[in-house]
């Protein structure tokens, strides 16, 4: 399938807008729900992050807090200001080197769709624990997939391009 | 803008067309080659990214390595048990693939295909496309397709997400700890060793040398070129 320009910008910045609106309904909606021995906890993102410095592991609530919560916001505006400026002469060499950034960040933040998983594999243990998947984590994946896309959709090289090349 | 500039064509008809220009790795503009002195590197103009790098005697082989350990680390990783967790004297050990059979019981088969293609395909796919590669170029062996499996394994590599499950195994460990007993498997080494093989195999993969010695070898790795 090849791609114009033309599209590729449009492509991913309604990737972008759409990662930006489902970014709050995704951080509010629990994403799973822990039930053990009986006391059923729907868990949110942040309720998770927030459950781990509780019991006295900052560092680890730390990086789960950072690469789910702080990273996904910070890759999805990097993108929209880069996607912003598209076609303007406006900071270029400032916009690939983002750019080259938000490229490398990836997708840290799949790291809550895989304790999900990893959960959801040993939490399966009748009554006494059992690990569901709620809602929330379809919209999380969403927003992920939606700025993994736009930073694989977008190039490099359309950020020195001018939007009509008057000259030929 | 200045003179070097001005040299700049990102246009594609107008690839090929000189020899001596080469499109910048990141940004496609065009540069001009040159010989390079020891320690010496050429740099993109317009983005300051490394076009071309003195390699000297470096080779694939480590590559050719990696790819290949990590790919048999990958079959270990998914036939071995990751975690047993046990609450009041009953065990349950968890493989990769059951997280993923469990999400879709579920009904939430989007994210267990999600999770099967990030942390089980796609390493496979990345691990195995570079060893076909790189044992092209160490052997000198002109297989199949060549080209097209060189941009395919660019394609997938963002896609191989297996040092972020890595993370995530240790995270479901201090989570389940605070509720009853966890216990690592072999099966979690053996998805450290992928995660790892992974990362070096990015590391120890230099386009340039891939493309030279595609170049030796009689194959157009520019055809077709869009990604």
């Amino acid at each position: 399938m090849k791609l114009s320009d033309r599209m590729r910008v449009d492509l991913a910045r309604a990737l972008v807008i759409t990662g930006l609106i489902l970014y709050v309904p995704s951080n509010v909606m629990p994403v799973m729900t822990m039930a053990i021995v009986g006391v059923v906890e729907p868990l949110t993102v942040l309720g998770g992050v927030e459950e781990l410095y509780a019991s006295g592991l900052p560092l680890i609530a730390g990086v789960v807090f950072l690469a789910s919560f702080v990273l996904p916001f910070v890759k999805l505006a990097a993108l929209a200001w880069i996607l912003l400026l598209h076609g303007t002469p406006k900071m270029r060499l400032q916009r690939s080197n983002l750019f080259r950034i938000v490229h490398k960040i990836g997708s840290w933040s799949m790291v809550d769709i895989f304790l999900l998983a990893v959960l959801a594999a040993v939490g399966q243990l009748g009554a006494l624990a059992s690990v569901a998947a709620r809602p929330g984590c379809i919209l999380f994946a969403v927003v992920l997939l939606c700025s993994l896309l736009a930073a694989e959709i977008y190039k490099p090289r359309l950020i020195w391009e001018d939007p009509m090349p008057d000259i030929p | 803008m200045d003179a070097a500039a001005q040299q700049f064509s990102t246009d594609k008809r107008e690839k090929g067309a000189d020899a001596r220009m080469i499109p910048c790795p990141y940004c496609e503009a065009g540069c001009r080659k040159r010989e390079l002195l020891p320690e010496e590197e050429l740099r993109c103009v317009r983005c300051g990214s490394t076009v071309l790098l003195p390699i000297g005697k470096r080779t694939l082989q480590p590559t050719m390595a990696l790819s290949v350990t990590g790919v048999f680390l990958l079959l270990l990783a998914n036939t071995m048990p990751v975690l047993n967790f046990e609450i009041i004297g009953r065990v349950q050990s968890g493989y990769v693939l059951t997280g993923v059979v469990q999400l879709c019981e579920q009904g939430y088969w989007p994210i267990a295909l999600l999770v099967l293609f990030a942390g089980v395909i796609a390493p496979g796919l990345y691990l195995g496309s570079l060893f076909y590669i790189s044992s092209a170029c160490v052997l000198r062996l002109r297989f199949p397709r060549l080209a097209a499996v060189f941009r395919f394994s660019h394609a997938i590599a963002p896609w191989n997400l297996i040092p972020v499950y890595s993370v995530a195994t240790v995270v479901a460990v201090v989570k389940l700890r605070m509720m009853g007993g966890v216990e690592w498997q072999p099966g979690a080494r053996w998805i450290l060793g992928v995660a790892v093989m992974s990362l070096l195999c990015g590391q120890s993969t230099e386009k340039q040398i891939v493309e030279e010695s595609l170049e030796e070898m009689g194959v157009d790795v520019t055809s077709g070129g869009g990604r």
